[in-house]
């Protein structure tokens, strides 16, 4: 019998370290992770909240705006969502209903950043040399003194 | 008899009285060991037997086995406004200096080939003097291509980073150990490190906002349609069919990563 010692206390160190493995793993491994794959499901989820959309395009806009969507509509800036040149609604309309001053940009370089002529744009999209466009440098409202940024075409 | 055994060595008596021979002892090992896998079937089976939050989990009022997205990019339409770029910012909240998307400029030349991509284009991009005969130039959005074979997923030593069932390659923000093995495998740089959080972020195609019914930002807000997204499991998305019919190319193909973003019109300085 003195030899089956050794055999128990193996037994018992197998049993222990099973126990160990066993606890640690519940422990540390989260509930829903490897269920479709080496991550963690419920981040899944969590990804699909992890914040309130920003934009919701100018049908969103157009609820309280309608004249500048309908202008913007017609125009040839119809293919532009209202937030490319103002900011996301999320900025101007809060979660909770409270309204933030829309930021409103009426700079030349609001415009310049899609139709100033630079190598890269398409030869059939509008562009302008600015220089040239302009009677002297631009600057400040240049633009706007002509054209109306909801309907550009003059 | 006796004689004999006491010759051979390798055969042994099986065991005295009280002495654990190699029989017992194999027999004891076997036991023991049958006992062990039984308890870890039990455990598993007991963690697959409940299934319920899972399906729970995924469903909702959406189901990730009914879509596959995919993204399209037609370079021929980009005008470098950047306000992809800024769309992206604002709505993920993305840190100054590092962009999920970006947009590059090409000046090619049949020599020499220029790229600039000025804060990743978010505030356009300015104009440019090359020394050498420019003959084309056009931009090109960047941004994750969401890998079916993605090498970042595959590196990531804590399972952060995954693809999920609708082709969406995600970071689990809360297991993230901010390592940046990712950051290294993916060959597009669509990864980085940010400076608030430290773990690694990238593009989500907006899930945000795709699991709602919207479309990513970058693609509300592109003025010339150069963005596009679309559903491979919508058989009449409009997308799909441009993909499915026209002849669509991706990046850095030769390394297998099966990127989900195609692009129209792909120069070969672009990569």
């Amino acid at each position: 019998m003195e030899h089956a010692r050794h055999v128990f206390r193996v037994a018992l160190l197998l049993i222990a370290g099973l126990a160990v493995v066993s606890i640690g793993r519940t422990l540390l491994v989260p509930p829903s992770f490897g269920l479709y794959g080496p991550y963690r499901h419920d981040n899944v989820a969590e990804q699909m909240k992890v914040r309130e959309p920003a934009h919701a395009g100018p049908a969103a806009c157009g609820e309280c705006h309608e004249k500048e969507f309908k202008k913007r509509a017609s125009g040839k800036h119809k293919a532009v969502s209202c937030e490319v040149c103002h900011a996301p609604k999320a900025f101007h309309v809060r979660a909770d209903g409270s309204m933030e001053a829309m930021p409103i940009d009426r700079s030349y370089t609001l415009c310049a950043r899609c139709h100033r002529k630079i190598p890269g744009r398409p030869a059939k999209f509008p562009q302008v040399v600015l220089e040239q466009h302009l009677n002297g440098p631009p600057e400040g409202e240049a633009c706007l003194q002509c054209h109306d940024a909801h309907s550009p075409a003059m | 008899m006796p004689d004999t055994r006491h010759r051979l060595p390798v055969v042994q008596p099986d065991a005295e009285p009280g002495t654990p021979g190699r029989r017992q002892f194999l027999a004891s090992a076997a036991r023991l060991s049958t006992g062990a896998l039984a308890f870890f079937a039990f455990e598993r089976a007991e963690a697959g037997s409940n299934p319920a939050p899972a399906a729970k989990r995924s469903s909702g009022e959406y189901n990730w086995d009914e879509h596959r997205w995919t993204y399209l990019i037609d370079t021929t339409k980009c005008i470098g406004c950047g306000s992809c770029v800024r769309a992206c910012k604002a709505e993920n909240g993305v840190p100054d200096g590092f962009y999920r998307t970006w947009v590059e400029r090409y000046v090619v030349g049949t020599e020499k080939s220029f790229v600039d991509s000025p804060e990743g284009g978010l505030n356009g991009f300015p104009s440019v003097q090359v020394d050498f005969h420019a003959s084309k130039a056009f931009f090109v959005p960047k941004m994750c291509n969401h890998c079916a074979a993605t090498p970042c997923t595959q590196v990531c030593p804590v399972g952060a980073s995954y693809r999920t069932k609708d082709g969406v390659v995600l970071v689990d923000g809360k297991r993230c150990i901010g390592c940046a093995y990712c950051v290294q495998a993916c060959p597009f740089g669509s990864r980085f490190l940010s400076p608030v959080t430290h773990t690694a972020e990238k593009c989500t195609w907006c899930y945000h906002r795709i699991t709602k019914g919207l479309r990513p930002a970058c693609v509300e807000v592109c003025p010339t349609q150069t963005r596009l997204f679309g559903d491979m499991k919508r058989e009449d998305d409009p997308v799909r069919k441009i993909i499915e019919t026209e002849r669509v190319e991706i990046l850095q193909a030769h390394l297998l990563t099966e990127p989900q973003c195609y692009y129209l019109h792909l120069d070969k300085e672009v990569r």
